[in-house]
């Protein structure tokens, strides 16, 4: 049926832009440790794209996007967890 | 009012997201561990970072997110009745799994060469015990991503690609604690 394959179609271009996102994110990762800036930001750059390749893979990987509560606490408690890394890190 | 909990809206099993949850808090309650025995040692420990194959671990990134990338596509594709393409990608994951291992075993060969082991700085106690126990979990990956191509109903293999994209996730969440955080 023209709109099942429509519907697989379109969930396989969502997978493919999530690998391809997490590719360009960890690239950007290498790319930020070579940038002379004050380690300390490079440091919470990193967590920051850390933290979006998470989301990617426990929304579009683990298909939390389907439940977007579920997707929201994640998020939540991986962010504070990010924020706790961060602080020890400054310290 | 709605029939359906927050729980029913979870994507498949809801013991694989049990598994899911306490392995992140055991690796997440690590990595704090981690950074708070660093700030006893800060100059130490980057001494110690210093050692680290980073190139390699950065490539193991890539490595595992392709891997991850295709565990999810089977799914799809065993849904769409592909079966011979869905076995491919699990058999591919599992292989990207072993190139996963193969690189980090090269790089625990490299830290023996260089005479340095889990007793030589508390930074290594913590890196041999983080990515030791991950790449554990890499191993028993590879074995469930072939073991659901062989026993190949969707939803073995949900449960198989959801086990693996835990792996990632960890992963993803270590490598920058661990190799890059100066």
């Amino acid at each position: 049926m023209p709109s099942f394959s429509f519907a697989r179609d379109t969930h396989a271009d969502r997978l493919t832009r999530a690998w391809a996102g997490l590719i360009a994110l960890s690239l950007a990762s290498a790319l930020l440790t070579l940038v002379p800036i004050e380690p300390r930001l490079v440091g919470g750059g990193i967590l920051l794209l850390a933290l979006c390749k998470a989301r990617i893979i426990l929304a579009r990987y683990l298909d939390l996007e389907c439940s977007p509560a579920w997707l929201r606490g994640f998020t939540l408690v991986l962010s504070a967890f990010a924020a706790l890394i961060f602080a020890l890190c400054l310290v | 009012m709605s029939d359906t909990s927050l729980i029913d809206e979870l994507p498949g099993e809801l013991l694989m997201w049990v598994l899911i949850v306490s392995e992140l808090l055991v690796f997440g309650a690590g990595l704090i561990a981690f950074m708070g025995v660093r700030l006893t040692d800060p100059s130490g420990f980057a001494e110690a970072q210093s050692h680290l194959y980073r190139t390699g671990a950065a490539l193991n990134t890539g490595v595992l997110v392709t891997s991850g990338f295709l565990a999810a596509r089977a799914l799809r594709w065993r849904q769409a009745a592909r079966r011979g393409a869905a076995r491919l990608a699990l058999i591919g994951a599992a292989l990207l799994g072993v190139v996963f291992l193969i690189i980090k075993g090269a790089e625990y060969g490299g830290k023996a060469a260089q005479g340095i082991s889990y007793e030589t700085h508390p930074f290594f106690l913590f890196y041999y015990l983080l990515t030791g126990f991950h790449a554990a979990h890499v191993l028993a990956g590879v074995a469930i991503l072939l073991l659901v191509a062989w026993r190949d109903d969707p939803r073995n293999i949900e449960a198989g690609g959801q086990f693996w994209h835990m792996v990632d996730l960890v992963w993803i969440l270590l490598f920058p604690v661990i190799y890059l955080l100066g």
